[in-house]
């Protein structure tokens, strides 16, 4: 079975609030001090003119996931996705690899405002960007999860390369099973994906898989400065 | 409003702290109308303050009251950003006391996210920072080879360095960095941080100093220049 899903959204398709800005950078919603609030705003005004939202997965079922070896192998492609990931993922018989984009301009955008000398704003669009492309992403496993479900499945969280011990330098092998040119990502010689405000990985799916939508108590990055900062759309929102 | 010179050297550090820019600028909303670091640091120094004592007495203190409240928690990025654009305008007044040797730094730092890694947030934060502390920086930007930095230390004998990561697999780099770095100049002092970045890894890589916070970077070179 190998099934192509795409998708791309428009900004305001998405849930991307002031709430959730602040939440993000650290605030209790509704409480980040002034310019702050009025600067998100800013940015969501322009936000729509910044954006090329594009996302999809590709699923596979010829896959094993061995425990002992902390191993991932899709077809012949062995992944090294380590202790966290793979206890997991343990319980999957199919898996889709995702990629999701916000596009190059809105990161172009927050370094233009950087280099001008506006911090915060640019700081501010930066957080704004990593948002729609997670937000997009939600999207994009909220309706995996429906397919599956009503198939009887149910999908896992979603897991990166470059986190939880998954080294990055095996984006190059994820990327293998999507098409030329998926949603406009391109990794450079050290995997990074370009646009910047991209994200890749996996998500479990099966009878027995569960998405709990919180993962950051999973990861050994304590000092992650997106710890705790955002939920998936299982768990609350603000 | 007249203030003699320690009040205003107190007022320029609460300007910076706060992150009230100039009078022009309405945030924050509290001392709206008044003079920001931009005026009050002018003010001084044509009051004939050194400026030795603005920066140290001045925009330092600032500086290290808006760091020791975001290790606390108290403040976020964006307050810290404010906080260094307020420094940075202010610092412009004190650049010919620099060029002149009026004014020394306490050290050059030279800074860079590691090769393979594109993150410069916790970078920036942390040259602002030591920046804001009476150092000159000098940043390398992101995704720096160990030539790079080497190359760098070599044009400024004597600085430290800062290397920052913040994905798992780009912090394997800083051990080569690191290595390359204490191998072509040994007496280098290395500091490193970002969110996967630890003590146990600073041990393993035999850098000098890990932070979990920019403050404590800070507070790092200072005990080493003391």
């Amino acid at each position: 079975m190998m099934e192509l899903q795409e998708y791309s959204y428009r900004f305001d398709e998405l849930e991307v609030s002031t709430a959730i800005i602040e939440k993000f950078m650290g605030y209790e919603p509704g409480h980040a001090p002034e310019p702050i609030p009025q600067l998100i705003e800013e940015v969501f005004a322009v936000a729509h003119d910044y954006c090329d939202i594009k996302g999809g997965y590709v699923m596979q079922d010829d896959i094993r996931i061995d425990r002992s070896e902390r191993t991932l192998r899709i077809n012949n492609t062995y992944f090294e996705i380590k202790k966290i990931i793979s206890n997991q993922l343990r319980k999957m018989d199919n898996i889709a690899l995702f990629a999701c984009t916000a596009g190059p301009r809105i990161g172009a955008y927050s370094k233009e405002l950087m280099h001008e000398g506006d911090l915060v704003k640019g700081y501010i669009a930066d957080v704004v960007g990593s948002e729609i492309v997670e937000s997009a992403m939600d999207k994009i496993q909220d309706d995996l999860e429906q397919k599956m479900e009503a198939r009887g499945l149910h999908i896992t969280d979603r897991y990166s390369p470059g986190y939880c011990g998954w080294s990055v330098g095996e984006q190059h092998k994820l990327f293998s099973f999507f098409p030329n040119d998926f949603c406009g990502i391109t990794l450079t010689d050290s995997s990074l994906m370009e646009p910047i405000k991209s994200v890749s990985g996996v998500i479990g799916i099966g009878p027995n898989v569960r998405r709990k939508g919180y993962v950051c108590n999973m990861c050994d990055m304590v000092n992650c400065i997106y710890r705790e900062k955002r939920h998936t759309k299982r768990a609350d929102r603000c | 409003m007249i203030l003699n010179m320690e009040a205003l050297l107190k007022r320029i550090a609460h300007c910076v702290e706060f992150g009230k820019i100039n009078e022009a600028s309405p945030y924050p909303p509290d001392m709206k109308g008044q003079p920001g670091a931009d005026e009050l640091t002018r003010q001084a120094i044509d009051k004939g303050a050194d400026p030795d004592d603005v920066l140290k007495k001045g925009l330092v203190v600032g500086m290290e009251k808006i760091g020791i409240k975001f290790r606390e928690n108290k403040v976020f990025v964006p307050q810290v950003l404010m906080s260094a654009k307020a420094m940075s305008i202010a610092m412009e007044h004190l650049k010919p006391f620099f060029q002149s040797g009026d004014v020394q730094r306490k050290g050059v730092f030279v800074i860079g996210t590691v090769a393979g890694d594109l993150h410069d947030i916790g970078k920036n934060l942390v040259s602002m920072m030591v920046e804001g502390s009476g150092y000159e920086v000098v940043d390398l930007g992101t995704d720096v080879s160990s030539q790079k930095f080497i190359d760098a230390v070599k044009g400024h004998p004597g600085c430290f360095v800062g290397l920052s990561a913040l994905l798992t697999t780009t912090m394997v780099n800083m051990e080569k960095i690191v290595n390359d770095i204490k191998t072509a100049l040994p007496d280098t002092k290395i500091l490193i941080g970002g969110a996967p970045v630890s003590e146990e890894f600073k041990e393993k890589i035999s850098a000098d100093f890990y932070s979990p916070d920019p403050q404590g970077a800070v507070d790092y070179l200072n005990s080493v220049v003391a």
